[in-house]
């Protein structure tokens, strides 16, 4: 990826804009481009870029509020769940290497 | 063993009441217990399966085998991260192996989420009448989310949705943390173009909405 520590935010064209935006999304303080200092010049004198970044950190925003589950499985989930732990033996113990920090699935 | 909450990981997933108990009870085989585990995490497993599947019936099957998984290695759960963070990463995982198993698993995330060039967000992304209009509602990115192609709704809902980090998508999706940022970019810039016009977008397709 670009490293942006030298880049000269202030004459940068609508082109290098594009590209970077990308990365700048990445490393920006919560995702918030517009509160970018280094951008503020450039955003200032193109509009268009501002809103671009105005709407995109609006879309990333309203996602996080899409973390709260919205959706309910069928009770047939449950029902199936628990008719495969009646034939299926207790493989509960503790002795696994596998810590939450790792991937649970192995 | 009494599970250890590090509180720095649970920024996003602060711990249930009565969920450190049933995860010990659970672990000691008492079915009451798992029973209880479910119910707490049920909506969130599902709608997770869901806005990665895009489909309810293969939603609900990874539900239940993201369940299932659980019940066979709840006992390796060390409270060392959140219990949801832990069982989101399993549902995941289980997620990924699956589309993988369906078609994906002779080549690379990297060069099959790669949608086609008509669903692919316009290059024309400054001018004006690409702006949104305001403020967007959460139904109406729900859905537009749901019209996304899959590789990009895939990073969409695991960084914007889910709170991961593109180094931990990038090992997820077997590709380079450059292109997950790269695809959630364009994921955002495919939602911009989405919501400008919200007439247009497909109703979803679950319709067991959870009365609020």
């Amino acid at each position: 990826m670009t490293d942006l520590a030298n880049f000269d935010f202030d004459s940068m064209t609508t082109a290098e804009f594009e590209q970077h935006l990308p990365e700048l999304f990445a490393s920006s303080d919560g995702g918030k481009v517009s509160e970018d200092q280094r951008l503020a010049g450039f955003l200032a004198k193109n509009p268009d870029c501002a809103a671009l970044v105005r709407d995109l950190e609006t879309i990333a925003e309203t996602a996080k509020g899409l973390f709260e589950p919205d959706h309910e499985p069928s009770d047939a989930v449950w029902s199936k769940i628990a008719t495969q732990l009646q034939h299926e033996p207790a493989e509960l113990s503790a002795d696994g290497d596998v810590d939450g920090s790792e991937d649970p699935t192995k | 063993m009494q599970t250890k909450p590090n509180a720095g990981l649970f920024k996003r997933n602060p711990p249930i009441a009565g969920e450190a108990e049933a995860i010990e009870r659970a672990k000691n085989g008492d079915p009451d217990a798992f029973s209880k585990l479910y119910a707490l995490h049920k909506r969130r497993v599902y709608t997770l399966c869901l806005r990665m599947l895009g489909n309810v019936s293969e939603a609900e099957d990874m539900t239940q085998e993201a369940f299932l998984h659980l019940f066979r290695k709840l006992g390796s759960f060390r409270g060392e991260s959140a219990f949801s963070t832990w069982l989101h990463r399993l549902t995941v995982n289980l997620v990924l192996m699956h589309l993988r198993k369906k078609g994906l698993q002779l080549v690379s995330l990297e060069e099959t989420i790669n949608p086609s060039e008509e669903d692919a967000p316009k290059r024309d992304f400054g001018s004006r009448d690409t702006q949104l209009a305001g403020s967007v509602d959460r139904v109406t990115l729900e859905r537009a989310v749901a019209s996304l192609p899959p590789g990009y709704r895939m990073v969409f809902v695991l960084h914007d949705v889910e709170g991961f980090e593109h180094n931990e998508i990038a090992t997820m999706l077997e590709c380079s943390t450059g292109n997950s940022k790269s695809q959630l970019h364009k994921a955002r810039l495919k939602l911009r173009e989405l919501l400008r016009q919200p007439e247009q977008l497909p109703e979803l397709e679950s319709t067991r909405e959870v009365m609020q």
